[in-house]
């Protein structure tokens, strides 16, 4: 479930949940008892108690249903957000008011007196919040205990297991709601444990999670199924189609009703469309029929036209609505989610909105709930996270990003033992490289060549490149697909606007997800929030681990720079004048007719995406240094030297490979194979935030205000983000002038792998898919 | 008002703005507050300086080019008066019904901003390195320059009908047609 649209449409969803709900109950009630004065039910007399009983039962939407459906038909965030968020808030509203009405039908109608009802009201209060609180409570206990478990990890799905369950019994304990103790026993655990917890407990947890409530819901309606054909049905037609008409009419009445009320303070106004959708997705469920059954037959004489019309109710809710949905969703042309972009130009073009929306919004001070979530943000950071999560994230992400890395090259090597068919001995590739100069390269005319330029492959490695032999024809698709995978990956992603974004969801699914991954390994470092800068340049030649990984980052943004400094050689003359004034640039900005004046905190921002350094391509970036022009080179200079002393803390990784599932966007070949790839797990992921923000030895640099480097973080990579675990391109890559297609190959080799194995956890971003 | 602005809003001009732009008199009093805790010298416009200061500009990977383009093509001087400030956030009203659309946000004029943001050198065309520039920026530093440069070709060549290595206003529209630009390219404006 995407916590922040839930957040942002709360209001609404709030309001649908509880008001929507308790009108739904009334009308139908009414409308139901005023239909047993008349001949329709052949005669059958309902109460009005029981009436309302069964309209409670009955107006419930059920989050089972609805998740099973709008997740197939892939609607917008926005859309599905607010059905399933009002699914599974009116929970606490159709509890009470079925015990209510339960309760008073058992008391009997001639005995209620006005007491009771405004007890029941408040009783609303007390389940709802009650269930929350529970919930909470217990959410938060799970994040304590999983504090302590970094040496039993066996045990970590097992707590989240088990304190989920035990906020589900607790709260139906003391007859509060359920549903919603463990929604909210979920939404605390998602923020907090996740941190704590072992990557593999994470997987696992997920996994299993999915397995069984996918094991439960087929339970459930296998259980609606089998009692259909049981015997305990009294069919009475006409009772049986009044509620269903009237269930359909009073869902669309009171979502017109609600949403017009709601669109009145709604950033994001919901359409006539959108109101269709929700209330034709308004599906019943299990949940209905569980509490049909429970009926007191005593007390409620006409259970068995109750669970008769539940059942159908949700037969057809399910069977009709469901079915159809998906088909209405396309014609209608609701917004959905979009997988992909068509053209290049359309994603950048969508990306680079993205980016100006934002900074306008930010201009206008119209961000929406913006301020809101900074305070809660806020107060997340400075209490919440230093409590609940482990101590010194930071170094235990390190020794594990090592172990990791380990793994990798392990894994790599022995691929690259085994695949011995793919190997290609590597001839000089230079002259085919001149071929396919970056200059005047119209993309089709190229392509021919690069069938040649993957048979010479790289100079000094052979790299098993199994695409080559699988497809050999549709280069261009292939290379395009390629191509946009790598923008994909390489792309910054605008931080999501609060308004409008949130309705045209044309980034990838997992656009929530990559936000959150980046929020989650930002709020990591968080806590440790270095105050000036000169400190850390102080602190970064003392300590070992940490300081490798902070010099690294420092060098490996300043190696960037020499790198494309190195490659801009002949435009080098520009960029002394231009960069003069300036810090220094990972791009190169050889195109540039205007001398841009990058501020620090950009700048810092940039490399927080991409800090990556290697150590050991360090004593490489010597030899670089003289052909620069020299009012770049001071700037450099000192992280290197500093980063000198601390290469004996990286642990040697070898294998190319390694590097390249890092940095996808990277290839491997690259003489890499000796070179370590320690760097990036030794490269310690809030150092490289907070590094690259204290980048500045720079007397020049404008000072900016210091909270850029926590606002830096809602800039991310897409969902490939791993700016602190990736390698830089060396030098050598560069003046070797790599081919195209291998630009873009590798990248979409072993982001498949990626793909495969998806999980939230922080420190996978990088390291996760094995 | 002139390039310094006044300090308090008269109420003629007022009125002629929310005639002009569209928006309602709450909502310009609330730009012209924003307006006022921008301009932190209090001197009725804003220059890059100021607009930088905002740390979402700062970061945004695109920031320093739209400021370019807002005091380049909306200011003066490296200064934005008011009355200019509002003008270019009228051009980002939400014109989905007929009637809120006035001369200023169009889909033509939402399209034309971003195509400005492109086209430094206003020769109605974006040719290959005014490309490369925006590519650059939007990517980020650790990507090779062959990379970049071949995106930016193949995104060229998808887009040029015409066959001259740039890209014209219409040809960039085209491409927009799928995407709805008119609402990715609002904003809500809270009154």
């Amino acid at each position: 479930m995407p916590n922040r649209p839930f957040f942002d449409n709360l209001g609404t969803i709030l309001l649908l949940a509880i008001v929507n709900t308790l009108f739904n109950t009334i009308c139908i009630g009414l409308t139901l008892w005023g239909f047993s004065h008349t001949s329709l039910y052949g005669g059958t007399h309902f109460g009005m108690l029981p009436c309302f009983v069964f309209a409670a039962l009955i107006s419930a939407v059920d989050p089972v249903a609805v998740l099973a459906t709008f997740t197939e038909i892939h609607v917008n965030d926005m859309l599905y957000i607010v059905v399933f968020g009002e699914s599974l808030l009116n929970d606490a509203v159709s509890v009470v008011l079925y015990r209510m009405f339960d309760s008073f039908a058992k008391i009997g109608q001639e005995n209620l007196i006005a007491s009771d009802i405004i007890l029941g009201c408040l009783s609303f209060f007390v389940v709802s919040l009650g269930g929350v609180l529970i919930g909470i409570i217990f959410g938060v206990v799970a994040c304590f205990t999983t504090k302590f478990t970094e040496h039993t990890p066996v045990l970590e799905p097992l707590i989240i297991l088990v304190y989920a369950y035990l906020a589900y019994l607790t709260s139906e304990m003391v007859s509060v709601s359920g549903i919603l103790a463990i929604t909210f026993c979920g939404m605390v655990m998602k923020q907090y444990v996740s941190f704590n917890i072992s990557k593999k407990s994470d997987a696992t947890t997920e996994y299993v999670l999915k397995m069984l409530s996918s094991i439960m819901e087929t339970i459930i309606f296998m259980f609606m199924g089998l009692s259909t054909v049981s015997d305990h049905h009294s069919w009475n037609t006409g009772f049986v189609l009044i509620t269903l008409l009237s269930c359909l009419l009073f869902r669309v009445i009171g979502i017109a009703i609600f949403a017009n009320l709601a669109n009145c303070w709604r950033l994001l106004e919901l359409t006539r469309i959108d109101m269709l959708i929700m209330s034709y997705g308004g599906l019943r469920g299990a949940i209905a029929f569980a509490l049909a059954l429970i009926l007191d037959e005593t007390k409620i004489p006409r259970k068995k036209e109750f669970v008769t019309a539940t059942i159908a109710v949700v037969f057809f809710t399910v069977f009709v609505q469901g079915i159809t949905i998906g088909p209405l969703v396309k014609c209608l042309n609701v917004r959905r989610k979009q997988i992909e972009e068509p053209t290049m130009s359309a994603k950048l073009t969508n990306r680079m909105m993205d980016h100006v929306m934002t900074c306008l919004e930010e201009i206008s001070g119209s961000g929406g709930s913006n301020s809101l979530r900074d305070k809660c943000r806020n107060l997340d950071r400075n209490y919440f996270k230093r409590w609940l999560l482990r101590e010194t994230p930071q170094e235990k992400m390190d020794i594990k990003l090592l172990q990791t890395f380990k793994k990798i090259n392990m894994q790599s090597a022995m691929k690259v033992h085994d695949t011995s068919k793919g190997l290609v001995p590597a001839p000089s590739s230079s002259a085919i490289h001149t071929s396919v100069s970056g200059s005047n390269l119209r993309p089709e005319s190229t392509f021919a060549n690069f069938s040649q330029l993957l048979a010479a492959n790289l100079p000094e490695q052979t790299v098993p490149d199994l695409m080559f032999f699988e497809s050999q024809g549709a280069e261009q698709y292939r290379d395009d697909a390629q191509m946009h995978h790598f923008l994909d990956t390489n792309l910054y992603r605008a931080r999501p606007r609060a308004a409008i974004h949130l309705r045209s969801q044309d980034e990838t699914a997992g656009s929530g997800e990559a936000n959150n991954r980046f929020e989650k390994s930002y709020h990591h470092r968080n806590h440790i929030y270095i105050p000036s800068r000169m400190d850390k340049e102080q602190t970064h030649g003392r300590k070992s681990g940490k300081t490798g990984s902070s010099g690294m980052t420092r060098s490996g943004a300043s190696k960037t720079a020499l790198a494309t400094q190195a490659h801009d050689n002949t435009h080098s003359p520009r960029h002394s004048a231009s960069s003069v004034p300036k810090q220094q640039h990972t791009k190169g900005k050889s195109v540039s007719p205007i001398p841009h004046k990058k501020k620090q905190e950009e700048q810092s921002q940039e490399q927080l995406g991409k800090t990556r350094s290697k150590s050991p391509t360090l004593s490489t970036d010597q030899p670089l240094k003289p052909p620069l022009p020299a009012n770049e080179v001071h700037q450099p200079s000192p992280p290197i030297s500093i980063r000198i002393d601390d290469e004996e803390t990286d642990v040697a990784m070898g294998g190319a490979t390694a590097a390249e599932r890092i940095c996808p966007w990277r290839r491997s070949s690259v003489p890499d194979a000796s070179r370590s790839t320690s760097a990036s797990p030794v490269n310690d992921p809030s150092n490289s935030v907070q590094a690259s923000s204290s980048n500045v030895t720079d007397p020049h640099i404008h000072p900016g205000p210091l909270t850029s480097a926590g606002f830096s973080g809602s800039y991310n990579k897409s969902s490939e983000y791993m700016g602190e675990y990736a390698t830089t391109t060396k030098p050598e890559e560069h003046l070797q002038r790599p081919h195209i297609r291998d630009l873009f190959a590798n990248q979409s080799r072993i982001p498949d792998e990626k793909q495969e194995n998806d999980t939230d956890t922080v420190s996978d971003d990088s390291t996760t898919h094995l | 008002m002139g390039s310094n602005a006044s300090i308090m809003l008269q109420q003629e001009d007022l009125q002629n703005i929310c005639q002009q732009t569209g928006f309602t008199t709450k909502q310009v009093q609330r730009l012209y507050s924003r307006f006022k805790t921008l301009d932190k010298r209090d001197c009725g416009f804003l220059t890059r300086e100021d607009l930088l200061c905002i740390p979402e500009v700062n970061i945004n990977p695109l920031g320093e080019r739209l400021i370019d383009v807002i005091m380049n093509d909306y200011g003066e001087n490296n200064k934005i008066n008011f009355k200019q400030f509002i003008f270019l956030l009228a051009k980002f009203r939400h014109g989905k019904v007929k009637a809120s659309t006035t001369e200023f946000n169009t889909r033509e004029c939402k399209l034309r901003f971003l195509f400005d943001m492109y086209d430094r050198n206003h020769d109605m065309k974006i040719d290959r390195n005014e490309l490369l520039e925006v590519l650059k920026m939007m990517v980020g530093g650790n990507i090779h320059e062959e990379q970049i440069a071949t995106i930016a070709d193949h995104t060229i060549s998808e887009l040029d009908k015409d066959g001259d290595k740039s890209i014209t206003f219409e040809e960039f529209c085209k491409t927009l047609e799928r995407i709805d630009a008119d609402d990715k390219m609002s904003m809500k404006f809270l009154s």
